[in-house]
């Protein structure tokens, strides 16, 4: 029944990873600057983590990224691509993959449907096509739809494929949006808030997940998590924002002893703070 | 010159009759977020029953009570309709309200019958008089001095009343207005009530000769159409701006009909809202909706 | 793709192949009783069928756009309009009183349709600014237009105290309005009444089979989540304004071939509204087209039949059970068919959004359950 995530994925050489560069973006609502000057990077292959209090930036930087903000100024680079230069639509096409906090699926719609939906930028097909079920166009939606689920094997939601994604519990929910990012073949995976809401063994399978994919596809992952244990757990690099702008850049070791990392979080029980938005 | 006077005075007679009709509807869509496409009906049914008593107990006394039916509609639906399909969406209660539209309109239309068409505008309709060196229609006078007197009401009450400040409160957040304790259903049931009135006070100048046509009360169903664009070109979430509606529909209305046809007086209308929409999607005075993730 | 590939087809469900086989075998039953409706049914109750047939097909577009692509429209009696006006100057020659090409039929049947839904998409640029409501109420004022426009126009769209004639559908060898019948089935002559009737039906399958096809793919995955939420659609690599006007347009065409249905159905005469509320194009007919859709379930293209039945179909069939000769009897306060049928689907509308807002599509998958449990 399971084909190895290995052989069911193209090895990561054929994916040419390429660095993901923020070079200086700032975000602005009316009078607000809700992201200043903010630059890092995120090495290719590894997994590199966002945190930062509330009202950081943390999310204005994932929405930036994926031109659901526009930028005020400021470069993301994926490779030799311009992310900001693109229509948001066309980022997917460029190798991004991103899964949502609030889990953005199509609830009415079965899995299988909404993983697909990961493969639009790869599949070709207007009304017409589908109307008449041309067979080029048949034949090409059977071999992505195998590959859809392949990929809902990799994330354990193998077996629910024709059950509409809202019927699904929480936990599988999050599978399925992370299964729909990767069903775009992205080489960098953005993923807001994995954890958020799941008790302490699904947030240890998760990080376990997220490692998973990083080994098999060798792709890198940019996250947004308020779970420390996980962040410092996995990530290989951590960026941390306070007020829009970039405060630490640094190895999880290092950044976890940074003064003004410390100070920023008030030095005591900061994740209490965060659960309770 | 005197002409377009004239057509200036007629333009803002007929605005300020669809300024009422929009306000109320404003007002509806800011207590519950659901577009009251039941609205005509709240016009024909506050006619209607204003036309049945009217031989009985006057016109003055028959207007009240239109009135106050078409507030009881407007209750009735949000209490009995709206109130028990929480789970709906604020679209499918808009679609919720196109049925009772169909419902009322059907019924009313079936009981006028092919009878003589019925007029409501008694004491002004049909007469003349002299404003200025102008000779112009009573209706639109006396709609323009009932409608600036009952939108000022409105706004004092809104500023200044404590169910100014809830329904204020209710349609900045929802959430924390109900958690800071203030009764939702007494906001959403009042601005109902409101809206229909308002409704019924506005058909006591659309079935009449010189708004309405030839057709009196029957036709007011479809004049009040009008009141959605004249809402939509003012932003659906502004009360001010539902006023300024009414006023740029009516004016456009009068002037296309002087100008151009009495035919294209409804589509100018319309043109004028797709024009605005194009420049300002959320409206003249509209809130702009940040796009959620 | 063969059978022997190591790897499990997980994408297809279990019992794929005898779903598919039970389901072959239901539209084949379908299309037999279709076929011989014609053979037992008087033509006057074919012609109710007619109507809902082309109600269904006006339906089915505006359920894709509202239920899956999530815009809402005022405006599909507007399309249906410019159908049954393209096909007129399309299809008729023309005289002096009117503008027409006198084009092949069939020719006629597919520019018509294309024609009105490069209308719709035409609307692009206000259907992908606007959201919900404000486009509801938007795209009415293309009803207003039209109206207006038809009535401005004589020459193209007739005139509205006479309208004008268009011809019925001529295959080669196959005239769909033939008088002088000389094809017999089971020893029922098959006059244009017969042939009309299997051609509705044969153009109400092919609206629900090709609306399925791009529902179940790649369009429809789009349009549902520019539905849901639109920047989750941008990110996936949806083009949100491009989806926006695609469906815009697909319903619209729908729309066409319905305003073209319309027209044959009228024995070919395309005749404007004398009044923008009343009549064949006017607010309240893109009404009811909501109303189909809303009773049908939003979304449902099998729903929108149904739904069809009930606002089309309810109007031309109570007065033939009744006995009453047609609808004429409009005197006084009457409840006539078109006043017992808007009641009744008016209530409808309510109770549907209140207590099953999936329409009677939901009720059926409820049925479905039940039976199955």
């Amino acid at each position: 029944m399971t084909a190895t995530p290995a052989a069911a994925s193209p090895p990561a050489a054929t994916r040419n990873v390429k660095p993901l560069q923020i070079e200086d973006i700032s975000v602005r609502f009316g009078g607000i600057l809700a992201l200043d000057s903010v630059s890092f990077t995120v090495a290719p292959g590894t997994i590199h983590a966002l945190i930062g209090p509330n009202g950081a930036g943390k999310s204005t930087c994932f929405n930036a990224i994926t031109r659901i903000y526009p930028l005020a100024s400021g470069r993301i680079l994926l490779g030799d691509n311009d992310l900001a230069s693109v229509p948001g639509h066309r980022i997917a096409s460029l190798g991004v993959g991103r899964a949502f906090q609030n889990l953005a699926l199509v609830d009415s719609a079965t899995v299988i449907d909404n993983v697909m939906l990961g493969r639009y930028s790869l599949t070709k097909g207007g009304f017409l096509s589908y109307a008449v079920r041309a067979p080029w166009t048949m034949k090409s939606e059977r071999r992505h739809a195998d590959r859809a689920a392949e990929i809902c094997d990799f994330l354990g939601v193998g077996q629910h494929l024709h059950r509409p994604a809202g019927m699904l519990s929480y936990g599988d929910q999050k599978r399925v949006d992370i299964a729909r990012a990767l069903a775009v073949e992205p080489t960098i995976l953005l993923l807001d808030e994995p954890a958020a809401g799941m008790n302490a063994s699904e947030t240890a399978e998760m990080s376990e997940l997220i490692r998973d994919i990083r080994d098999e596809l060798g792709i890198s992952i940019l996250l947004v998590e308020h779970d420390m244990g996980l962040v410092m757990g996995i990530a290989d690099r951590v960026t941390v924002l306070d007020f829009g702008r970039r405060l630490a850049d640094d190895v999880p070791a290092a950044v976890q002893k940074d003064p003004e990392v410390i100070r920023a979080y008030l030095g005591s029980d900061d994740d209490e703070r965060q659960e309770t938005p | 010159m005197s002409t377009f006077l004239q057509v200036i005075v007629n333009g803002l007679g007929q605005g300020a009759v669809f300024a009422l009709l929009a306000l109320g509807f404003v007002i509806i869509y800011k207590a519950t977020e659901t577009i009251n496409f039941a609205h005509g009906s709240l016009v024909l049914i506050g006619g209607y029953v204003a036309f049945a008593v009217k031989p009985h107990l006057g016109w003055l006394v028959a207007a009240l009570v239109g009135v106050l039916v078409a507030a009881i509609a407007g209750l009735l639906i949000e209490r009995v309709l709206l109130a028990h399909s929480r789970n709906a969406s604020p679209d499918s209660l808009a679609i919720l309200t196109i049925g009772v539209d169909v419902i009322i309109l059907t019924e009313v239309t079936r009981r006028l019958g092919t009878a003589a068409a019925p007029f409501l505008g008694d004491p002004y309709d049909n007469k003349a008089m002299q404003l200025l060196g102008l000779t112009v229609s009573r209706t639109y006078v006396v709609a323009l001095v009932v409608a600036a007197i009952l939108i000022g009401l409105f706004f004092l009450a809104f500023r200044y009343t404590s169910w100014g400040l809830e329904m204020r409160a209710q349609s900045e957040n929802r959430e924390a207005s109900a958690l800071m304790g203030i009764r939702s259903w007494r906001v959403t049931a009042s601005a109902w009530a409101v809206g229909g009135a308002l409704a019924g006070i506005a058909v006591l100048f659309l079935a009449t000769n010189d708004i309405g046509g030839g057709s009196g009360l029957l036709s007011s169903h479809t004049v009040a159409f009008a009141a959605f664009p004249a809402a939509i070109i003012g932003g659906l979430t502004s009360p001010g701006g539902s006023v300024v509606g009414g006023l740029v529909v009516g004016l456009a209305n009068a002037i296309a009909a002087q100008y151009v046809s009495l035919d294209f007086a409804n589509v100018a209308v319309y043109l004028v809202m797709l024009v605005v929409l194009l420049a300002r999607p959320a409206g003249l005075f509209g809130k702009v909706e940040q796009l959620r993730v | 793709m063969s059978e022997t590939v190591a790897a499990p087809i997980t994408a297809r469900p279990a019992g794929a192949r005898k779903t598919l086989l039970l389901k072959t075998i239901g539209a084949l039953a379908l299309g037999v009783v279709v076929f011989l409706l014609p053979l037992y049914l008087s033509s006057q109750y074919l012609l109710v069928l007619m109507w809902v047939f082309t109600g269904a097909v006006g339906a089915m577009g505006l359920t894709m756009l509202i239920g899956q692509a999530g815009q809402l429209s005022l405006a599909h009696s507007f399309f249906v309009l410019v159908g049954g006006v393209s096909y007129a100057v399309y299809a008729s020659p023309g005289d002096k009183d009117t503008i027409g090409f006198g084009l092949p039929t069939l020719l006629a049947l597919v520019l018509a349709v294309v024609t009105t839904g490069l209308v719709g998409a035409l609307f692009a640029p206000i259907s992908g600014r606007l959201r919900g409501i404000y486009l509801g109420v938007a795209s009415l004022s293309l009803v207003f237009l039209g109206f207006w426009l038809a009535n401005q126009l004589p020459s193209i769209a007739g005139s509205a105290s006479s309208g004008r004639y268009a011809p019925s559908l001529k295959l080669p060898g196959f005239d769909f309005g033939e008088q002088n019948p000389s094809l017999y089935v089971l020893n029922v002559e098959i006059g244009s009444a017969e042939r009309s009737f299997w051609l509705f039906a044969a153009l109400t399958a092919l609206a629900y089979v090709a609306g399925r096809g791009a529902l179940s793919g790649r369009v429809g995955r789009g349009w549902r989540a520019v539905r849901d939420n639109e920047a989750m659609a941008t990110v996936m690599g949806v083009s949100v304004v491009r989806q926006k006007a695609t469906a815009f347009a697909v319903s619209s065409a729908y729309a066409g071939l319905a305003g073209v249905m319309v027209v044959w159905w009228y024995s070919g005469l395309m005749k404007p509204d004398e009044a923008v509320d009343f009549g064949t194009y006017g607010t309240t007919v893109a009404i009811s087209y909501l109303a189909m859709c809303v009773i049908g379930g939003l979304g449902s293209l099998g729903g929108s039949i149904l739904g069809a039945a009930i606002v089309f179909g309810l109007p031309q069939l109570l007065p033939l059970l009744n006995g009453s000769t047609s609808a004429g009897s409009l005197s006084g306060t009457a409840f006539t068919p078109v006043v017992i049928t808007n009641l009744i689907f008016g209530a409808l509308i309510v109770l549907i959004i209140m207590f099953e807002p999936r329409g009677f599509a939901g009720l059926g998958q409820r049925i479905v359950r039940l039976v199955r449990r």
